[in-house]
């Protein structure tokens, strides 16, 4: 049994079929890239499966229980997080508060009310010279660079410790040297998690991914491993237009 | 950081030391001053506990003077038992009720009273809060449904005539008596007496505020959306925080309708809704202890500046908020902090003193 299966995934918005008869499979620790022009409904695929959005038809089975019609908070509490494309970090709170909402392992309203915020603890220092960010702990995300609020979000993700994580354009806005940073970090993760990750940059792509799917207006167009990705005919076309 | 918690905690006790020391001397143990002050000091508890929940989950509640009539009534309602002895109270004779209402009959007993003035406006808040953050309202709708909740309710105190007393409240209450002490509002011991509740509803605010509980309110007042992705039930932190700030605001009620010796329903007016966000928005909603000492400093401006203006007071204040809005939406605790890290000589970053507009609508589309 895999970790995540999709199957025969819908949703429509309005007449626009944003995602049309999805079918994949994830295995547990491996990273899935999921690739696609603008619009292909990758963002909404993730969506589906984290609980932003509702389904119009199909079935998401995560850990083999059925999760379509459960609340956010359950599925994450389930273990799927979440990075979004527009990088969202809480502004007015601090880089270790940020961690601290983060880091839900008891995210019961009894426990938070006995309990205070863990504001510098060795776990977080390590997350953040993973990311480079061990010198900002103490300052509101709102003063980060971009850059550097993508690495919070990360972050972020990491102190969460999801078994399943989705990341929709995790190294968007970042330079060359922060993107291979990032790819030396998702691969220390699958160790222990598995990740979905949506990116447009193919050199990120062919160091990060065990295994590609191609999405194009909603549905799958291909799948497999970089190489025959790469010289698949129907994904070039997508590409490069008619 | 920790050197928040610090300050709150030096704040706290600077607070403590004026209130308890330096108001009772300042005012030379006069009884009638210090009855003044006790009233401001019920006050402080009502604009604390809007804090709770405007400042730190951004939910603002209009209703607030609803929840602090409810702890008004309760007390008022074992006073009125007690000063009518055997006899049914004198309101219900003129309105032709003959015998005791059946909800009247617990305030009997002090403890009932002294429970039910806290938790019935807890339950009260509790429920709106379950559902309006169940069906995921926020923003200014909060504002408005609390707000249409207030209006209905002192309607129905007033048109409840038998019940209540009507437009006229309960009046003609007996001093109450606490473990054989006959409490005199105009005594040091009671203006203590209100001091200490205060106290304590500041340092469980503080607690509250400075909990992993106050982090995630903080979370959700930025992104209520975002923060459900953490695994965090997003309606129950917010209906928790609701009725307790609910809670706090009839403890608040009951001492208030102690101070003045009668219960009305004024108190669950509009007008005293609003004024306690202006109270709450002056001192600075971001702090327990900064919507305290806003409530005492208005509260003390009005006492001064309304026999000087006696018209014109509800204009002075109108015109106040509007300059707390537009020039210190943080109130006098973001002028604080903003000198406070001018003085350490770091740049005062624009990007903190957040509009006043996103507290009505703190959610965000990620
Ligand atoms: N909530 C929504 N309401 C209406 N239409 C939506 C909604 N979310 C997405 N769409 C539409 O669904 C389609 C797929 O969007 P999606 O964001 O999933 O694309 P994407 O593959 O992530 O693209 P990009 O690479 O630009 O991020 C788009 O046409 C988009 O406009
Ligand atoms: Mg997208």
């Amino acid at each position: 049994m895999s970790q995540l299966e999709v199957r025969d995934l819908h949703v429509t918005f309005g007449g626009l079929r944003a995602v049309d008869g999805m079918n994949f499979d994830v295995e547990q620790g491996e990273i899935l890239c999921l690739l696609g022009p603008n619009g292909a409904g990758k963002s909404t695929t993730l969506d589906l499966i984290c609980g932003k959005t509702q389904p119009t038809g199909g079935s998401i089975r995560f850990q083999n229980l059925e999760i379509s019609q459960m609340w956010e908070f359950e599925r994450a509490r389930l273990g799927i997080g979440r990075k979004f494309q527009v990088p969202s970090v809480y502004k007015e709170l601090t880089v270790a508060e940020n961690l601290s909402v983060a880091r839900s392992v008891k995210p019961g309203i009894w426990h938070a009310l006995t309990s205070l915020p863990v504001r510098n603890s060795a776990k977080m220092r390590e997350i953040l010279d993973l990311v480079g960010l061990a010198d900002k702990i103490g300052e509101p995300a709102g003063n980060l660079s971009h850059g550097e609020t993508q690495w919070l979000e990360i972050a972020m993700l990491i102190a969460q410790d999801s078994r399943l994580i989705l990341m929709d354009e995790p190294t968007a806005g970042m330079t060359i040297q922060e993107t291979d940073r990032t790819a030396r970090i998702f691969r220390s993760l699958k160790a222990n998690h598995t990740l979905i990750v949506v990116e447009h940059d193919m050199s990120f792509v062919r160091t990060v991914a065990d295994r590609i799917i191609v999405m194009n207006q909603g549905s799958k167009l291909a799948e497999g491993s970089i190489q025959e990705i790469e010289s698949n005919e129907a994904v070039k076309t997508a590409y490069l237009g008619h | 950081m920790q050197s928040r918690l610090l300050y709150d905690i030096i704040g706290l006790a600077l607070f403590a030391g004026v209130i308890l020391f330096g108001v009772p001397a300042l005012f030379g143990y006069d009884g009638f001053e210090l009855n003044t002050f006790s009233r401001y000091l019920s006050l402080a508890i009502v604009s604390m506990a809007l804090a709770l929940s405007w400042g730190t989950a951004g939910l603002l509640n209009l209703g607030q003077a609803a929840t602090f009539g409810m702890g008004s009534y309760a007390m008022a309602m074992h006073l009125k038992l007690k000063a009518s002895g055997d006899n049914l109270p004198d309101f219900m004779s003129w309105n032709n009720v003959e015998a005791l209402p059946l909800i009247w009959a617990p305030f009997h007993s002090l403890t009932f009273t002294l429970l039910a003035g806290l938790l019935i406006p807890a339950a009260v808040g509790g429920l709106i809060a379950i559902f309006m953050f169940r069906a995921r309202i926020a923003g200014v709708f909060v504002a408005v449904i609390t707000l249409a909740f207030l209006v209905a309710f002192q309607l129905v105190v007033i048109e409840q005539q038998g019940l209540t007393g009507g437009q006229n409240g309960l009046t003609g209450l007996a001093p109450l008596v606490l473990f054989g002490w006959s409490v005199d509002i105009y005594s040091l011991s009671f203006y203590y007496l209100v001091g200490a509740c205060l106290m304590i509803a500041l340092v469980f605010g503080l607690y509250l505020t400075h909990s992993k509980f106050g982090l995630i309110l903080r979370a959700i007042r930025e992104d209520s959306e975002r923060t459900r992705y953490f695994g965090y039930n997003v309606a129950n932190y917010q209906t928790i925080i609701f009725s307790i700030s609910a809670g706090l605001a009839g403890w608040a009620g009951m001492l208030y309708a102690l101070v003045l010796e009668f219960a009305s329903p004024t108190y669950m007016s509009v007008s005293f809704s609003l004024a306690i966000v202006i109270w709450c928005a002056v001192g600075g909603r971001e702090s327990v202890l900064a919507a305290a000492v806003g409530a005492i400093l208005v509260n003390l401006a009005e006492g001064r500046l309304s026999d000087v203006f006696v018209e014109g007071w509800h204009l002075l204040l109108g015109v106040l908020f509007l300059m707390v809005v537009m020039f210190m939406p943080r109130g006098i605790y973001g002028v604080i902090v903003d000198a406070g890290r001018a003085m350490r000589r770091k740049p005062v970053s624009k990007k903190e003193a957040q509009p006043f507009e996103t507290s009505l609508n703190p959610k965000r589309e990620s």
